[in-house]
């Protein structure tokens, strides 16, 4: 049983590749592209504010399976045409950008106005206030907040099974269904998930060290 | 600011814009203008084709008629049919894992040309897709396990049924609701193994499954531990499903079949893998 549990994990990592880049690519995405999401979101602007309601909404209220398949299967109808692994990055980038703006609207907002007027008073520019001021506070309150996506992330990678590329739980379907053995290649990958989400406890454990100052 | 922000947005909207239009100028559809050359010389030369290459859509996770060993490799019975297929056709396969929830669709867009693998004719697809002729013979059967005192599709009254999600198990049940009317419940399950495990579990007293599937696992899992009906809820066929006006590919790929039939090759590879010739004669 062991001794083919560790081969499973073996067969298994196979899929770490696929699993990490999607992983990698969704953050590298929906990091920027949340903050423009969360800045159009508080943006006095109407029309604008009205623009990152609605595609919070929607990206956020439809489920991440549904947007890979459409934005592979369905964008070619339009002209649009995506090979497998970019339509998952671009699916997941843009639904993780949405639950990303609202945590750094959170961030942002979580800063009282006294502060800017303070900032201002003591001839800060919008951008020093920023960079200096607003951002440090607002990244360090919502660093929680954004390791919980972020490990919610490295599980929804095995939602693009349906454009059927070979992440590490694919793989372990597989291997289960060869051998007649499911349930110990599910085992497999969910240690390996486990491997994965340690690693990113720790490194966030790490950052929020690095920013820790007394407020 | 309000400026900032909006240059922001039409800066992201392009890029995803260009990165769009950078992709869809990927060759995924054939020129028609092509097919007609090749047609006219087709007429000449026999069973050529206008493919460099045929996208061949299979679920890579479908033991035993397509799946990986343990190095990875694609096995199995429908991947050995294409390996000599592609050699009478004389056309290389590229074979493409799909999601067997999205065949169809990704048959339609051209993502694949063909849909092979434990493929069963029904009418409904057949709306959807031309299918080739039937190569393999297959039964819905009724697994339980060795002890049980059901022995006939009338002993299933009041007893807990299980079949794998979106099969044509569900369809060969349905197709009988006399039966399927007695039953206790009908529960469904993403894979055949699962069926199988819930059966051992004895939360379920039968599982109705492709026999040429069924057979696989029960061999996986130790012959003596189940028994499988002689009553069965129907037989069906394997074919392989192509686009509707891709009437050459299926001519030819008819032609091949029938030349594998002929030369014995269907014969050494279904007994490889069932013990049996299964494969339509």
């Amino acid at each position: 049983m062991l001794t083919s549990l560790i081969g499973y994990i073996v067969e298994v990592s196979r899929g770490l590749g696929i699993t990490l880049s999607v992983f990698a690519m969704t953050l590298i995405i929906s990091l920027p592209l949340g903050i423009v999401v969360a800045v159009c979101r508080i943006s006095k602007n109407k029309i604008i504010c009205s623009i990152a309601k609605l595609y919070i909404w929607v990206l956020r209220g439809t489920p991440l399976m549904l947007q890979i398949a459409l934005v592979f299967f369905g964008l070619p109808s339009v002209g649009i045409v995506f090979d497998r692994l970019p339509a998952a990055y671009l699916a997941c980038g843009l639904n993780y950008a949405a639950y990303f703006g609202e945590i750094f609207r959170s961030g942002i907002q979580s800063i009282e106005k006294g502060q800017r007027e303070a900032a201002n008073i003591l001839g800060f520019k919008t951008a020093q206030f920023y960079r200096f001021i607003l951002l440090p506070q607002a990244i360090k309150r919502t660093l929680p907040a954004i390791g919980n996506e972020v490990i919610t992330l490295v599980k929804d990678t095995s939602l693009v099974y349906v454009v059927a590329v070979n992440d590490i739980l694919r793989v372990a379907k597989g291997a289960g269904g060869r051998d007649a053995n499911t349930l110990l290649a599910y085992v497999a990958a969910g240690l390996l998930y486990l491997v994965m989400t340690y690693v990113i406890t720790k490194l966030f454990e790490l950052i929020e060290k690095k920013v820790q100052y007394e407020e | 600011m309000k400026k900032k922000i909006l240059s922001v947005c039409m800066a992201t909207m392009m890029i995803l814009g260009m990165a769009a239009c950078g992709s869809s100028e990927q060759p995924t559809q054939q020129p028609e203008q092509e097919q007609t050359e090749q047609q006219a010389t087709g007429e000449e030369t026999e069973s050529t084709l206008d493919y460099d290459k045929i996208v061949v859509g299979l679920d890579d996770t479908f033991a035993p008629l397509g799946f990986r060993d343990e190095e990875g490799n694609l096995v199995g019975v429908d991947v050995e049919l294409m390996e000599a297929t592609s050699e009478i056709m004389g056309i290389p396969f590229e074979l493409q894992p799909i999601d067997w929830s999205m065949k169809e669709t990704e048959l339609a867009n051209k993502n694949i040309d063909m849909i092979w693998n434990g493929y069963t004719i029904t009418e409904e697809r057949k709306e959807k897709v031309a299918f080739s002729q039937p190569y393999l013979n297959n039964r819905q059967v009724v697994v339980t396990m060795a002890d049980t005192d059901i022995n006939t599709l009338a002993d299933l009254t009041d007893k807990t049924v299980a079949a794998q999600a979106e099969s044509s198990a569900i369809d060969a049940i349905n197709s009988k609701p006399e039966i399927a009317q007695t039953f206790k419940s009908l529960g469904e399950f993403e894979t055949n193994d699962q069926c199988l495990m819930d059966l051992e579990a004895g939360r379920t007293d039968a599982v109705v499954a492709d026999e040429v599937i069924i057979r696989y696992y029960v061999s996986k899992k130790g012959e003596e531990k189940y028994k499988i009906l002689e009553e069965d809820f129907g037989k069906e066929e394997y074919g392989i499903g192509v686009r509707k006006e891709d009437t050459q590919l299926l001519e030819a790929l008819n032609v091949a079949l029938d030349t594998l039939k002929e030369n014995g090759t269907t014969k050494e590879i279904s007994e490889k893998w069932f013990g049996s010739d299964i494969i339509m004669e």
